[in-house]
């Protein structure tokens, strides 16, 4: 009987070892699978050729693109009536069909490509491009697109935003949703305190004294930037003449004297009681609901302000970014760009006239009116077929425009650790505004960590 | 006379019929003891598949340095991602949440939950099962739900909490309590706490349901007061309850605490609300590291094994059973 259970227990551990083993060699058949389907990440097959093959309307090719504007309530019906216009139009003509995909987390492209799915646009956020190039497989446009074409289609937006996505000298994205950050203010509560909303604060200081004022006669926080918005950080620590990321990329250097002295005028004015408290949403509410004073925020949310403002019967003004004294702001871009990662020369034709449909005249056209970012062809806000109306009507894209010229492109951490570094950042912003704790002391422990990732 | 007689049926040769009535019997031999096996071999096959399978890969990667991109292979990188792991502030600090968050949940998973199944399992009537209910609704409730709900009453500016706490002069300016790092551990912790309190109770009044009522009215003939009750009659029979519901709060106090984390403060402010789980999730599937997360996970598996085992035996050793 010990016999037979001994031999019954053999057999169950050799079936468990082939069903191991049958699993371990249909992992591996994934995998190569994957690699086969997945060359989307390794995609050597679209390559630069003088001409992309011609597509078939009778047989359209499928893109996906995955998009958080899709996800957020403000920008979703805009990103919705873009893509539509494309699929009815050029891609009806052409024999294009995008699938758009609301990537709530920012995360489901990657965790896509993780699962072999095809992704082949993707809005991606600056800061952690140089990863994404390097590990999930996206191309350079000059390696996939015809040079000639690329070039024509690039005239008319400035050579600054073109360099926002640009890596080693190649273009690895596109800006396709960009703004730069600007003083939003609630005309009700400017009037009731007393302060005139056309004659905006223009310093800091400036900022100060009016939030002040403001949570003085009306009992609201009269200024508003979350700790943890991420990004508009990078401008003010510009501003005052400092620096995020070194010239070479190789090392962090914001826990500069400038920087410090920034973070450390953004932290009195924080603990000064009249600056709002809360996450970048819950900031962001908090303006929406007439609850705050002055906002510094780009203007992508400026749809949602705007009906929000409209409906409670207050008036929305804008103002350039405050300053530094006498030094002029240096606004970052905030938004994204477009990512790609064609599989073949067809599905790269097929991504290429959807990039051109979107960052053309009628793109941004869309994108600016029913989003609310800027156009980066800006000869368009002044183009009677184009959005000279719009901006009209809406003189705060203005303020955004005469910002463009001082923009410096928002630090793109490289290599792998990108995200742990530009996590690393934030955290460390959040502690030295919010807290008790020392500025330098938190900056320069922050700085040589991100160092230290930076040189693994 | 004796001849023999012709036949159409050829005599079995000597031996034959005993051998085959041994291999038929062997078989139906090997069937019958290979029988219990095979009815076990779907079981233990999903097993593979889903647990184990997954469970060694976990073991293979730890020791990889990869993105689990397709077309991407792992790199060997040998014990680099245990002694990154152990190198890392947030992970560190990330340890000392989970142990705040398994052990402030007891009081959720344990204490009130058996105060308030003791006190309406002594109510009469319809009054019993409408309490149980209130307590019970927050546990069907969606966690998507739950947190939007709890992160609108919360809310640094218009928020209902706020608004009463400014009002009745506690706080003189609002607390964003999601973002104050004082404060975001213990809204997850309550919030968590909240949902599961339903959960328990139902656990609890099932156990006191089970108790044979001939004890509660010797007792009460005895004149035994109601506390001396609980202490001598309730305690000790609901006990293998409590264990269970220790060990289920212990072991999965990280999981459930995982989505209000998630949903409400990203792990922030500066990592001060994170837990293992959810660095473990940020760095295989947005830090693209799933090395490192994978040692990070066989760490755990091994903590959260022993103390498995360790209330195994505890449960063994503490439990009273009214056979």
């Amino acid at each position: 009987m010990q016999g037979w259970k001994k031999g019954a227990s053999l057999i169950l551990a050799l079936t468990t070892a082939f069903g191991l083993t049958a699993c371990g060699s249909s992992g591996n058949n994934n995998d190569s699978n994957a690699a086969a389907a997945g060359n989307a990440s390794e995609p050597a097959e679209a390559s630069a050729s003088a001409e992309l093959p011609a597509l078939d309307p009778a047989n359209p090719t499928k893109v996906t693109f995955y998009s958080y504007s899709l996800a957020y309530p403000t920008m979703k019906a805009g990103m919705e009536e873009l893509l539509n216009e494309f699929n009815e139009t050029v891609g009806k003509e052409k024999g294009v069909i995008v699938e758009g995909i609301a990537d709530t987390t920012l995360t489901q492209w990657k965790t896509d490509i993780q699962a072999g799915k095809q992704v082949d646009i993707v809005q991606h956020g600056f800061a952690t491009m140089d990863s994404s190039r390097q590990t999930l497989g996206f191309k350079a446009f000059e390696d996939v697109f015809p040079k000639d074409e690329l070039e024509s289609h690039l005239q008319g937006i400035s050579p600054n935003a073109q360099a926002l996505g640009k890596i080693d000298g190649k273009m690895y994205g596109l800006a396709f949703t960009f703004s730069t950050p600007i003083l939003f203010m609630n005309g009700k509560l400017f009037q009731d305190a007393g302060l005139d909303p056309n004659n905006p604060p223009k310093t800091w200081d400036d900022v100060k004294a009016a939030a002040l004022q403001i949570k003085e006669k009306t009992g609201k926080d009269g200024f508003g930037l979350a700790p943890n918005n991420g990004w508009t950080t990078e401008g003010v620590i510009l501003s005052n003449g400092g620096k995020v990321i070194a010239d070479d990329r190789k090392s962090a250097e914001f826990a500069s004297d400038e920087g410090i002295e920034a973070i450390q005028m953004w932290k009195d004015l924080y603990h000064s009681g009249a600056h709002a408290v809360g996450t970048d949403s819950e900031v962001t509410e908090q303006f929406m609901a007439g609850n705050l004073g002055m906002f510094l925020q780009s203007t992508s949310v400026y749809s949602g302000i705007k009906s929000a403002s409209e409906a409670a019967g207050w008036q929305v003004y804008g103002a350039q970014m405050p300053q530094f004294g006498d030094k002029p702001s240096v606004p970052v871009n905030s938004g994204s760009m477009l990512a790609v990662r064609p599989d073949s020369d067809i599905k790269a034709a097929a991504i290429w006239e959807f990039v051109k449909f979107v960052t053309g005249d009628r793109g941004y056209t869309i994108i600016t009116s029913k989003v609310g970012y800027l156009p980066l062809r800006t000869a368009l806000a002044d183009d009677p077929n184009g959005l000279k109306d719009f901006v009209d009507q809406n003189p705060l894209y203005r303020v955004n425009l005469a910002q463009l010229d001082r923009i410096q492109p928002v630090a793109i951490w490289p290599g792998e650790y990108a995200t742990e570094i530009a996590t690393a950042f934030t955290d460390a912003i959040v502690k030295a505004v919010s807290t008790d704790a020392d500025v330098r002391e938190t900056l320069t422990q922050a700085q040589d960590q991100i160092n230290d990732m930076l040189q693994q | 006379m004796s001849h023999m007689e012709p036949t159409a049926v050829i005599p079995p040769l000597a031996g034959t019929a005993s051998a085959t009535h041994a291999s038929v019997s062997r078989r139906a031999l090997l069937m019958r003891r290979l029988k219990p096996y095979l009815y076990l071999l779907p079981a233990i096959v999903l097993l593979i598949i889903w647990m184990y399978r997954p469970l060694l890969y976990t073991c293979y990667l730890a020791f990889q340095k990869w993105g689990m991109v397709p077309g991407t292979e792992p790199t060997f990188v040998g014990f680099d991602n245990f002694t990154r792991l152990f190198r890392t502030d947030s992970f560190v600090h990330s340890i000392g949440n989970t142990v705040f968050y398994t052990v402030g949940l007891l009081p959720f998973s344990i204490v009130i939950p058996l105060i308030l199944a003791v006190v309406t399992d002594g109510m009469k009537g319809k009054s019993k099962n409408f309490y149980r209910a209130i307590f019970f609704i927050p546990m069907i409730l969606a966690p998507v739900s739950v947190g939007a709900i709890w992160r609108w009453l919360f809310h640094p500016s218009n928020g209902l909490v706020n608004n009463l706490l400014l009002k009745l002069n506690v706080v003189d300016r609002p607390i964003a309590f999601f973002s104050d790092a004082q404060w975001a551990k213990w809204i997850i912790l309550f919030i968590t706490g909240w949902k599961m309190i339903g959960f328990a109770v139902l656990m609890f009044s099932s156990a006191l349901t089970g108790i044979n009522r001939e004890y509660y009215e010797a007792a009460s003939i005895d004149g035994a007061g109601k506390f001396r009750v609980f202490i001598r009659i309730t305690a000790p029979l609901v006990s293998p309850m409590v264990l269970f519901m220790l060990t289920m709060s212990i072991l999965f106090a990280s999981q459930w605490t995982f989505a209000y984390i998630d949903m409400l403060t990203a792990g922030g402010p500066y990592g001060s609300s994170t837990n293992v789980y959810y660095e473990m999730y940020k760095n295989a599937f947005a830090n693209m590291n799933v090395g490192f997360s994978s040692a990070a996970a066989l760490v755990f598996f091994v903590v959260f094994g022993l103390i498995a085992l360790g209330l195994n035996a505890l449960s063994r050793k503490l439990s009273f059973y009214d056979n």
